[in-house]
């Protein structure tokens, strides 16, 4: 299955919103929506889920129109919440039932997502009576109780302890396993590099940068090197840097335990590569810089204001 | 429409298995009938006039026994008191004589009598009493009992026969009632109690649907719900759940209540016919147009609920809609009086009114079939639009949070989306 979404517009009365939002994602991949706050990305969600009308643009799956309802889909809202004085079981199987499911298939379902999350003992329990993170579980279990095949989640790590996040990293692992469509939306980027195929980054409601992360990484990261001495501090190894081979690089930034090197026209890695080796510098580490999803995220959105 | 069924399952499973609403309701019953079934166990003679004797019943005629008398007290300064008219006035009071008003006054005051009575003319009295109840009619008897010695001491002087002239003046006159139609004076209070009730299912079960709807916003629970149901099945299964969960309280109390004195109407004398002996006719227009009634308010409640993300916000939200219910059940108590009157006509005919007005006319004044088909059919046209507004109005406000949202910014907001 291929979800494409193409050209969305929506305005709040006179206020244009989302300005044209296009990206994709197909079965068996992840993609990361990402944003700051207020970009877009939730008011994409409600119009993916027809909760909200798009004032224009379309949505397909294989081509076709897509049309919510008749397709299995679990949201996680950012917005957590359920009934905190109904028990466990009650609200999943509801919640399964008007997803489409019959109340034996929901109540079987409903256990096996608690079960698998590790909040069986709880599901005769009372929301309001379990702790915070196993309400955030309940929450998960509530997703995916009703075997979606397009399953959203809006910061599905906020809350959870690293034995619960890693519980989750796997149960996305085999969504993404199964073929499912994954729309992951975190500000955690470092999780949305662990799933993430493709991302789409969203700002003042326009798509600002989509396609697969590891072609953005390679773009981002071309022409840059890194590199920390042994001999050397940071400061210092700038300093040698714009001295010595002022000519073939210049210092583009400064991380904590390394230089990042931009090359200058003409030059390439072999020419520094000798320098260094010409120097009494004792490299520590050298090779070609790859940006972390955080870096690009904030040069790609900081560009744009 | 299986949406529909799977939120007013999960709904009506809210009300049935909360402890609070069927303890209410269970309670509320029992004491019904309990207290209605109370001359069958204890002897009320003394109010409902009948004596129950083993398992039936027989009138009393308000005699009572020796040991329930109270002590009166009297001295008679004027020398007109007759004992025996007194004992016959005052049939549970034991007559005593006191010295003078002194020693009747340190009595009272000692409560060893209950009150004392000084003639001190033949058209004057004092009256003592240590407390005196809101209900006590005591100065109202003796003060009959004094004309009543004045008439026969004056007859006596001018040598009258007061038994002629009284018979000639309260001669009986037997009256044969052929009620054609309504009988408003004995329709009035049952009517009366119908529309409280009703005005109570709008108020109090119309919040707790307002409560129910913003509670969701306010757990975010909306947030799951609306992408995985329509609006429509969210609202309707809501607030038909909440109907059917005050129809059902209110009609096992209010049944409970009816049933319990039909069984033991004769225990209790007829007494209570006025409010709980009420025509099936009436009850049916009653179950119709109330029900009709509930129905469209509560959909406006549930829409006022959407309005506003603080269950604190509610009041605000719905204090609009509760100036017209309010309005309504005043007015409709009011023109009670006068059924047949231009101004019921017109009220009976209006959604936001008919509730209460078309059955009060049902029972109490002249009506024609068609025009109860006709204000039912525009009651029931009104609920339906009143639903898709409220759904619309409940799609439109459950993803918006933050401060209340007003009735008429949310009216063009839906206009301009339309």
């Amino acid at each position: 299955m291929k979800l494409e979404v193409k050209g969305i517009r929506k305005s709040f009365g006179d206020k244009e919103v989302l300005h044209g939002i296009d990206f994709h994602v197909e079965s068996g991949k992840a993609l990361g929506l990402l944003g700051r706050n207020g970009a877009g990305k939730t008011t994409t969600i409600r119009i993916l889920m027809d909760v909200f009308h798009a004032n224009s643009g379309e949505i397909l799956l294989d081509g076709i129109r897509f049309v919510p309802a008749k397709h299995r889909i679990g949201y996680l809202p950012e917005e957590r919440g359920l009934y905190p004085k109904r028990t466990v079981i009650d609200q999943m199987v509801y919640l399964a039932c008007l997803r489409g499911m019959n109340p034996k298939e929901a109540r079987e379902s409903a256990k096996k997502w608690l079960s698998r999350l590790e909040v069986s003992e709880y599901e005769t329990r009372k929301l309001e009576t379990l702790s915070k993170g196993n309400q955030q579980k309940v929450q998960l279990a509530a997703t995916l109780v009703s075997n979606p095949e397009i399953v959203i989640l809006d910061e599905p790590f906020s809350g959870l302890d690293p034995v619960n996040s890693q519980i989750l990293k796997d149960v996305v692992n085999e969504l993404i396993a199964d073929n499912r469509i994954v729309i992951f939306s975190s500000h955690q980027m470092s999780y949305v590099e662990e799933f993430c195929d493709e991302i789409a980054i969203i700002n003042q409601g326009e798509v600002v940068l989509a396609g697969k992360l590891r072609d953005i990484k390679k773009e981002y990261g071309k022409n840059r090197l890194m590199l920390a001495a042994e001999n050397l501090s940071l400061e210092e190894l700038a300093d040698r840097a714009e001295r010595e081979w002022a000519d073939l690089v210049c210092v583009s930034d400064r991380k904590k335990d390394f230089l990042i090197l931009e090359l200058k026209e003409g030059a390439d890695r072999r020419k520094i590569m000798a320098a260094l080796a010409a120097s009494d510098v004792e490299v520590e580490r050298f090779g070609r810089y790859e940006p972390s999803l955080n870096d690009i995220f904030v040069v790609k959105v900081g560009e744009e204001e | 429409m299986k949406r529909f069924g799977i939120v007013l399952k999960y709904e009506l499973k809210e009300y049935f298995t909360n402890k609070v609403f069927m303890g209410l309701t269970v309670a509320l019953v029992v004491l019904g009938a309990a207290a209605l079934f109370l001359p069958r166990f204890v002897d009320m003679s003394g109010f409902t006039g009948v004596k129950v004797v083993g398992g039936g019943s027989e009138e009393t005629g308000g005699e009572s026994t020796e040991e329930e008398k109270a002590l009166y007290l009297y001295v008679d300064e004027a020398g007109v008191v007759q004992l025996q008219i007194l004992q016959e006035m005052f049939p549970d009071v034991d007559w005593q004589e006191a010295g003078d008003a002194d020693a009747l006054r340190a009595s009272v005051e000692a409560q060893d009598a209950e009150a004392g009575f000084v003639v001190t003319g033949a058209t004057q009295y004092e009256y003592y009493v240590y407390n005196k109840a809101m209900t006590d009619r005591n100065p109202d008897i003796f003060g009959q009992a004094m004309k009543l010695f004045y008439r026969i001491q004056y007859s006596r002087e001018k040598g009258w026969d007061l038994g002629e002239i009284t018979a000639m003046y309260d001669v009986p006159v037997t009256v044969t009632e052929q009620i054609l139609n309504k009988d408003s004076g004995s329709n009035y209070w049952y009517c009366y109690v119908l529309v409280i009730i009703v005005f109570m299912l709008i108020v109090y079960y119309g919040q707790m649907i307002a409560v129910s709807v913003t509670s969701e916003k306010s757990n975010r629970a909306i947030e799951v719900l609306v992408t995985s149901t329509s609006p429509n099945s969210l609202l309707f299964g809501k607030v038909i759940a909440g109907a059917v969960g005050g129809v059902f309280q209110m009609g096992v109390i209010l049944g409970a209540v009816l049933l319990s004195y039909q069984v033991n109407r004769e225990q209790w004398g007829g007494m209570l016919d006025m409010f709980l002996h009420i025509p099936g006719n009436v009850l049916i227009s009653f179950a119709f147009f109330g029900l009709g009634g509930y129905l469209f308010y509560a959909f406006l409640f549930g829409a006022m609920g959407a309005l506003v993300s603080k269950t604190e916000d509610i009041s605000k939200s719905v204090s609009g809609l509760m100036v017209v219910v309010m309005g309504v059940y005043f007015f409709s108590l009011m023109q009670l009086m006068n059924v047949d009157g231009p101004v019921i006509k017109v009220l009976s005919f209006l959604p936001i009114s008919s509730y209460s007005t078309m059955f009060a006319r049902v029972a109490m004044g002249s009506v024609a079939i068609w025009e109860i088909v006709l204000s039912f059919l525009i009651l029931a046209v009104s609920i339906v639009g009143t639903g898709m507004v409220g759904a619309k109005l409940y799609r439109m406000g459950t993803l918006r949070y933050g401060n209340p949202i007003k009735i008429g910014t949310a009216l063009k907001d839906l206009r301009k989306s339309d």
